[in-house]
């Protein structure tokens, strides 16, 4: 059982559940997909468009996680699960990387 | 949840062999698939199909399961996460790597094919909104967006003892999973039928490796919102019965993880695929 779900037998369960910001991550999440679909139009060298989107979708895949999947409220050691998981996507992208720049 | 299920009296838990028969149709399938032969794979989706449907109403007539045997044992090690909730962090990591895999695999194609001066140049590729419509797949993805927040709120709710909160937001939730999937499949037959964006030929004069990796890419990730979908038709089902409380409900929490985790998917996915 999750310290979340230990947190929820207590009294407090309205006054914990109140304080998380859903609503407030939904909100973000929805500007940041409206700044995203506006990047392109901006008129940015390639490279730096690039950047900005892959900087916000991270953003947003960062606050879907730790708010919405509730990483921030678990114990830390869960967090190295899909750490490990994306340490193993960094050396793909590394190999892919070699590959392509090889060809 | 784990420690509420197995407080009180200790029952004899019975098991189930619906497991065992999806295991036999996932396995028959991929027999299917191996030899190329329809028949063995549509047995495989049966058995698989009839498999799952019997689990589920299984579930369906109890109001909770018991955690026994491995799971105590992991639980043990483990106190403060669910055996259950560890099992789908690694599965989502499979996920990941999964994906990776895709995505990897058509960029490469993208910078292979797709850069001028290569030998294995084959034409540019698509800029955004060339082909794609980014303006429709932009409100799917605040569609899928607001299915996060419901979904989110179906937990707090049941966290809480809210059923009716709880039938909602699961409700809302399929819902609009129902309407991603509807609109991604417009946008498919618009762009196939339409703009003719096929497997192996593309519109404009752009790369005609660009549709094929276009459609793996989306196509992977909308078996999975479907998937998604089932699983969120089967909590809502349940939750609309009152098969959650709110000292059981790590269904709920489960499902929102996977959900959670394809809106994420989809988030860099769109990113990918319709931005860059």
């Amino acid at each position: 059982m999750s310290e979340t779900a230990t947190a929820m037998q207590g009294p407090g369960v309205a006054e914990e559940l109140r304080k998380r910001p859903y609503v407030v991550v939904f909100l973000i999440l929805a500007v940041v997909t409206f700044v995203e679909l506006s990047v392109n139009g901006l008129g940015l060298p390639r490279l730096e468009t690039i950047l900005i989107l892959v900087v916000l979708a991270t953003i947003k895949g960062s606050l879907v996680v730790a708010y919405y999947m509730h990483l921030r409220y678990e114990p830390r050691w869960l967090a190295l699960i899909p750490l490990a998981g994306l340490a193993l996507v960094a050396v793909l992208v590394a190999a892919l990387t070699a590959t392509v720049a090889h060809s | 949840m784990a420690h509420s299920e197995t407080a009180g009296e200790p029952k004899e838990h019975h098991g189930s062999p619906w497991p065992v028969i999806i295991a036999v149709g996932m396995g028959v399938g991929y027999v299917g698939i191996v030899l190329a032969n329809i028949p063995i794979l549509l047995a495989g989706v049966a058995i698989f199909a009839s498999g799952t449907g019997g689990w589920v109403h299984q579930d369906l007539q109890q109001p909770s399961s018991a955690f026994y045997g491995l799971v105590a044992a992991v639980e043990s090690k483990f106190p403060k996460v669910s055996a259950r909730k560890l099992g789908i962090w690694l599965f989502l990591v499979t996920e990941i790597m999964f994906f990776s895999a895709i995505i990897g695999s058509s960029w490469t194609l993208r910078l292979r094919t797709g850069t001028p001066g290569l030998p294995s140049f084959q034409g540019l590729w698509a800029t955004p909104g060339e082909i794609l419509n980014v303006p429709l797949t932009g409100a799917n993805t605040f569609v899928l967006i607001c299915s996060s927040l419901t979904m989110v709120e179906a937990l707090a709710a049941v966290e809480r003892g809210d059923q009716a909160k709880l039938r909602l937001f699961s409700l809302a939730t399929l819902l609009l999973g129902i309407t991603f999937l509807g609109i991604q499949a417009f946008e498919y037959q618009h762009l196939y039928f339409g703009e003719g964006l096929t497997f192996t030929h593309a519109p404009l004069g752009v790369n005609p490796l660009y549709g094929a990796t276009f459609y793996a890419q989306t196509g992977v990730h909308g078996s999975h919102v479907t998937a998604g979908v089932l699983g969120l038709a089967y909590v809502t089902r349940k939750a609309f019965k009152g098969g959650f409380t709110k000292e059981n409900h790590e269904a709920v929490e489960l499902a929102g993880l996977y959900w959670h985790f394809v809106d994420v998917v989809w988030i860099f996915l769109f990113t990918i695929v319709y931005l860059i």
